[in-house]
């Protein structure tokens, strides 16, 4: 088999699965190189959120096209992707709080987010049956945002990349970027088996900063672990995602197609570093936090546990761009949203790598930019 | 998909041989990756019951042996606990 393909895409999750596709149905003949297996990474690790409320300008519109992709997946993909606009209600509890919702509402419809709104106390409940709402002042509500399934949308994509008679390579970790004549020439893997290519994407989550470095370059992308649990399936109660912000509070959702609860929340102080370890903690105060929210659910039984990565840059935005290396993208530091954004990454990477040269990137999410700029709804 | 004849691999997520197969057909070589591909073994009892059969149909179709096979991870509970309890605990 030839060892040669146009663009190489390093890492099997939904940024290098998304990006994959669109450079295959541009023309682009593709491989795409794993690890592990496909989802290994914080793909398969997520919980399948989908919303459209952040507070940049860049974010807001990449999210707008996203949820526009995900609706159209079954069509576009042939795979049911359990996709569900079942809504996000982000929770105030303090007047703090409530203000900056007010002007993030403001803010993301100025930029297309039409439909998302402030409720009240009353109405959130409302929209999320059996809500207990003491203490609460409203909510930040987008009917419009909802959920799909991780494994379907990047077997969805893989499955189509192949058909356009691209390659995946399952197991084959990278361990160098090939370079020549001032520019990349393609990847040698630990196995040492070299592949050539004129492009190579860094689509490797919350490794991206160890790809980096294999050719030099800084991507400031830290991994921090997070953990997840997963109850059985029960009847579906129309519940939005529910997220609240506070120290002791999480965000969960019920999947529409299966039923089960699924939810996480950040930990504070934050866990640094690539571990996957679960917890006993986790899982005595996440069902404590659900159930603050929704007591209803005190029966329902946990399942599962486990933990992934978040990605994070020092501001919270994705990085999406050339490097100094000519022909070495990066496509990664999603943040913890990167199930949401692929589907736009994905077509963004496309486009940029594509429009070389002729098109400037997003600045936001420019490997070299001011990072002291916060996202405020991460 | 399912036919009169195809046997139940998965009770728990309602998962068929030809399914397992067809996970198998794109490229799975692994019980993770049927599991991920096809939700059998992410059921309620955690692969408990499916797992063998899994690893029985990978090693049938792809000659692999049974001390090949790479353990699924096990993840915690391993019995099903109601969110009451273990906010109780
Ligand atoms: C608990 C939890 C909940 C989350 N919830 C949500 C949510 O609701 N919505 C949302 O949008 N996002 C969520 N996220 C975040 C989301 O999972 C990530 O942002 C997203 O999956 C990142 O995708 P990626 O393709 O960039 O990275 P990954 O999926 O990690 O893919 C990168 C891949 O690169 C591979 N790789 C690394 N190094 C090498 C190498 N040397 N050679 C070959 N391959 C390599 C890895 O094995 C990995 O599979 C959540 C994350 C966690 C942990
Ligand atoms: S039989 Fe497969 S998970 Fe229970």
């Amino acid at each position: 088999m030839a060892n040669n393909s146009d663009i190489i895409i390093i890492g099997g999750g939904i940024i290098g699965a998304a990006t994959g596709y669109y450079l295959s149905r541009a023309g682009c003949r593709v491989r795409l190189i794993e690890k592990g297996y496909l989802c290994s990474g914080s793909t398969g690790r997520c919980i399948g959120g989908i919303r459209q409320q952040f507070t940049s300008e860049g974010s807001i519109k990449l999210m707008l096209e996203s949820v526009g992709h995900f609706s159209n997946m079954k069509e576009e993909l042939g795979i049911d992707v359990h996709w569900h606009p079942g809504g996000y209600l982000f929770l105030a509890h303090s007047q703090e709080k409530k203000e900056a919702f007010l002007s993030n509402i403001s803010i993301q419809q100025s930029f297309g987010l039409k439909d998302v709104r402030w409720v009240d106390a009353y109405e959130a409940k409302q929209v999320a049956p059996g809500l207990d709402a003491q203490g609460l002042l409203g909510g930040s509500y987008c009917p419009s945002d909802g959920q799909a399934y991780p494994f379907a949308v990047v077997s969805g994509y893989v499955e189509r990349i192949k058909s356009y008679g691209g390659s995946i390579n399952t197991f084959t970790e990278v361990a160098a970027i090939l370079q020549g004549g001032g520019r990349v020439r393609g990847v040698r893997t630990a196995a040492g088996a070299e592949y050539q290519a004129d492009v190579v994407v860094n689509a490797a989550g919350p490794w991206a900063r160890d790809i980096g470095q294999m050719a030099g370059i800084e991507v400031p992308v830290e991994p921090e672990r997070h953990e997840a649990l997963i109850t059985e399936g029960v009847d579906y109660l129309n519940i939005p995602m529910l997220v609240d912000y506070r120290a002791d509070g999480g965000y969960f959702q019920q999947f529409r197609h299966n039923g089960q609860f699924i939810g996480c929340y950040s930990p504070v102080p934050n866990v640094p570093g690539h571990s996957t370890d679960s917890s006993y903690q986790f899982l005595n105060q996440m069902p404590r936090r659900m159930l603050k929210l929704v007591p209803a659910l005190a029966p329902v039984k946990v399942i599962r546990q486990w933990a992934g990565s978040y990605e994070n840059t020092p501001d919270g935005n994705p990085i999406l761009d050339r490097t100094p290396l000519e022909g070495f993208f990066v496509a990664a530091g999603m943040c913890g949203h990167g199930f949401m954004l692929g589907p736009a990454m994905g077509r963004l990477a496309a486009d940029l790598i594509l429009n070389h040269g002729k098109v400037p990137p997003v600045a936001e999410f420019a490997l070299e930019r001011d990072y002291s700029r916060q996202e405020a709804m991460k | 998909m399912a036919n009169n004849n195809d046997k139940i691999i998965c009770r728990c997520e309602d998962i068929t041989e030809s399914e397992v197969i067809e996970a198998i057909g794109k490229g799975a070589t692994t019980a993770d990756e049927v599991k991920r591909l096809t939700r059998a073994g992410m059921g309620h009892c955690q692969g408990r019951t499916c797992r063998r059969l899994i690893n029985q149909l990978l090693a049938s179709k792809l000659g692999q042996s049974p001390e090949d096979q790479k353990p699924v991870t096990q993840r915690s509970p391993l019995q099903p606990v109601a969110l009451k309890i273990l906010a109780d605990s």
